[in-house]
């Protein structure tokens, strides 16, 4: 069952695009995956897989190493409150009490009707604003505990909320669908100019990692004529 | 009171409601330098110019960036260039404003390190958390490309430029050059083993530069301005400015852009002094990474924090007050590197989770007078033992948390209970995963009805 239509497949051929080897634009198409199912699924992972030439288990390994690619059903808004050192120093377990209380739920958890997820994350780079969070990706800074029951409150209202910098929070597949085609609609086609400044050949475009032991059929196309 | 010494940060602070603007950044003289570069400047000359001016690498490692440039073979194409914008060294937050702020002198800065070196395609892994930031970066690449600054014949020379916008996915250990590649490549971001060193062998086994994002914003201003400017900044072997992510216990936390030389206590100054008027207990001097230091007597250049047994790091400053747990500060900080720690190499993934373990029996009132001896052990086992720094990194703070502050550490356990407010334990102990003992980075939330089947 496939769960990327073909014009979601069609996004998928622009990111691969961008890229001088395929296998690049997994994590960009695993985000079109949560874009389109809300975490990374089973079917989800397959469609990748189908599409970059790679097995599912290649796509589940490089996959299920990254935290923001979620492996269970997630909220329309994931609450991510740092607790690492400025932030704990500066109360950030009282904001994260005060989430935790009003949601009900436990790190790592979602509300039974799929608006809120909660999360303790690592530092979000945002020490300035200790204790800080970041609600799909936007920033909070300075944050104390009524607050974040104003904003989980006005999220479930539906109302319209800001963060720091006054963008708008926007729903969980919405950002997953910005973060897979980060950087679309850009010129991408460079190899046949190269030569005009320093010259040289054209590498393979599919070519395997240096480091790496070529693996016909994942790595590269397969050798003609080669094995045995 | 010393001032800030504007360099990268000149646009952001000088135009703090459009510095990031296609427009304010024109007027204020963006993309000049590139076309100086590509027009008036062969390759080999900028990156002269570049070693000549003694510009150290602004994400941790402080490496001449001149220097790395040369290691790049002339005669090997394609060549890639690849900017770190993965920040996520506790207490830093510089990189992530320079390009929220400044997108434009970023991209300057990339395509003047692209044509030093002779590449075609520049990639910008950007971490995967930072929105904001990614917005205004694809914005600006657009705009850059739609002025002439990017693409193809830049300013009419036969230079071409491709730059990719690439986001990563949540993984501290990504801002690890050669993980980072890995992770470009499609791969976990597990680090490699060197050498061979990116220069050589890096992205899809081409020599691939990977420069910070701090460190490319600095580029233009050396064009700009030469040799002896820039050196007229800082310090000997450390000269220029350095952006310094200022947070923990003080009055105004945020970046502050000195000159190398100058001292915690004028950094301290300059963001307000202790908050509420506490007294100073202890200072990360270079991210969570950087052994503590006790007061505020020494001067931020590589090689003076170097010699005080600490580094410069990423530039992240934390000032702790008296109120602070120096164990919590430990356990915290070990909770991260054990989340983060990729799995590859032993001492560092079990290292850190047995530290976490024995931390949180100290931390909760439960620990015994031979744990501090363990934690030392612990930390001795996991430095110098891993492919890749971040073991290193976790037995530096454990071990200088444990010895700076043993007393408090052992009061812990002579009192059987956290000696300061001790109300902290939900949240540090929130983070999924690390009960499990499998706590490295992505073996959690795996369940058995998500796998492939």
């Amino acid at each position: 069952m496939s769960v990327l239509t073909d014009e979601m497949r069609s996004v998928a051929e622009q990111i691969v695009a961008k890229y001088p080897n395929r296998r690049s634009a997994a994590l960009p198409l695993l985000f079109l995956v949560q874009s389109v199912e809300g975490h990374v699924t089973d079917s989800g992972m397959r469609d990748v897989a189908d599409i970059l030439g790679l097995t599912p288990a290649e796509v589940l390994a490089t996959g299920s190493f990254y935290t923001m690619l979620k492996k269970k059903p997630q909220g329309e808004y994931l609450i991510s409150v740092c607790r690492n050192i400025s932030c704990t120093h500066l109360g950030a377990h009282k904001v994260f009490d005060a989430a935790r209380e009003k949601l009900g739920i436990e790190p790592g958890g979602t509300t039974p009707d799929g608006r809120f997820s909660l999360e303790a994350a690592e530092c979000l780079a945002t020490c300035d604003g200790a204790p800080s969070m970041q609600i799909n990706y936007e920033d909070f800074y300075k944050v104390t505990p009524s607050e974040v029951v104003e904003i989980i409150d006005s999220l479930a209202a539906g109302k319209d909320v800001k963060s720091v910098a006054g963008e708008t929070v926007r729903p969980a597949k919405d950002i997953a669908f910005e973060t897979a085609t980060a950087g679309l609609d850009l010129p991408h086609e460079t190899a046949d100019t190269r030569e005009r400044l320093v010259g040289g050949e054209s590498p393979p475009s599919d070519m395997a990692p240096g480091h790496r032991p070529v693996v016909p059929g994942i790595d590269a196309p397969p050798a003609e004529g080669g094995g045995s | 009171m010393i001032d800030e010494t504007y360099m990268v940060l000149k646009r952001a602070r000088e135009f703090p409601k459009d510095s990031w603007t296609l427009k304010r950044a024109l007027d204020d003289g963006a993309y000049d330098n590139l076309k100086k570069a590509v027009t008036e400047i062969s390759q080999a000359d900028l990156i002269e110019l570049v070693k000549n001016a003694g510009l150290r690498g602004k994400g941790g490692a402080g490496f001449p960036t001149g220097m790395k440039w040369s290691f790049v073979p002339k005669d090997v194409f394609p060549k890639y260039v690849v900017i770190n914008h993965d920040e996520g060294e506790p207490g830093t937050f510089k990189d992530r404003e320079i390009a929220e702020r400044d997108p434009h002198q970023m991209i300057e800065g990339i395509a003047i390190a692209a044509y030093a070196v002779g590449a075609n395609k520049a990639f910008i892994y950007c971490r995967g958390e930072f929105a904001l930031g990614s917005r205004r970066m694809d914005r600006a690449i657009k705009e850059a490309y739609e002025k002439g600054f990017l693409g193809k014949g830049i300013f009419g020379s036969k230079f071409d430029l491709d730059i990719v916008l690439h986001r990563g996915a949540g993984a501290y250990i990504c801002g690890e050059e050669s993980a980072l590649l890995d992770s470009l490549e499609g791969f976990r971001g597990q680090p490699r083993l060197k050498p061979p060193f990116p220069a050589i062998k890096g992205l899809y086994g081409q020599p691939t530069v990977v420069n910070n994002t701090e460190t490319v914003s600095t580029l233009p201003h050396i064009v700009a301005n030469g040799v002896d400017w820039f050196k007229g900044f800082g310090t000997e072997k450390s000269p220029g400015t350095k952006v310094f992510s200022v947070s923990g216990h003080v009055e105004r936390p945020g970046n502050y852009e000195v000159a190398y030389g100058t001292t915690l206590d004028q950094l301290l100054d300059l963001a307000g002094g202790m908050k509420d008027g506490k007294t100073l207990k202890a200072i990360i001097p270079g991210g969570a990474s950087a052994p503590l230091l006790t007061h505020a007597d020494y001067a931020l250049d590589f090689d003076s924090l170097k010699e005080a047994g600490t580094m410069l790091g990423s530039g992240a400053v934390v000032y702790m007050d008296e109120t602070t747990c120096m164990v919590r500060n430990a356990l915290v900080t070990t909770e991260f590197f054990a989340h983060e720690s990729c799995g590859k190499c032993t001492p560092c993934r079990e290292g850190t989770s047995w530290a976490v373990k024995v931390l949180r029996r100290v931390e909760s009132g439960e620990g015994r007078q031979e744990d501090m001896d363990l934690l030392l052990d612990i930390a001795n086992g996991m430095d110098g033992r891993s492919f890749c720094p971040l073991g290193d990194a976790a037995s530096w703070a454990l071990r200088s948390n444990v010895k700076l502050f043993r007393e408090e550490f052992e009061a812990h356990v002579r009192e059987g209970r956290c000696t300061f407010d001790g109300e902290h334990k939900e949240l540090v102990g929130a983070r999924s995963g690390i009960d499990t003992g499998i706590s490295q980075q992505g073996d959690e939330g795996l369940g058995g009805e998500d796998r492939l089947s």
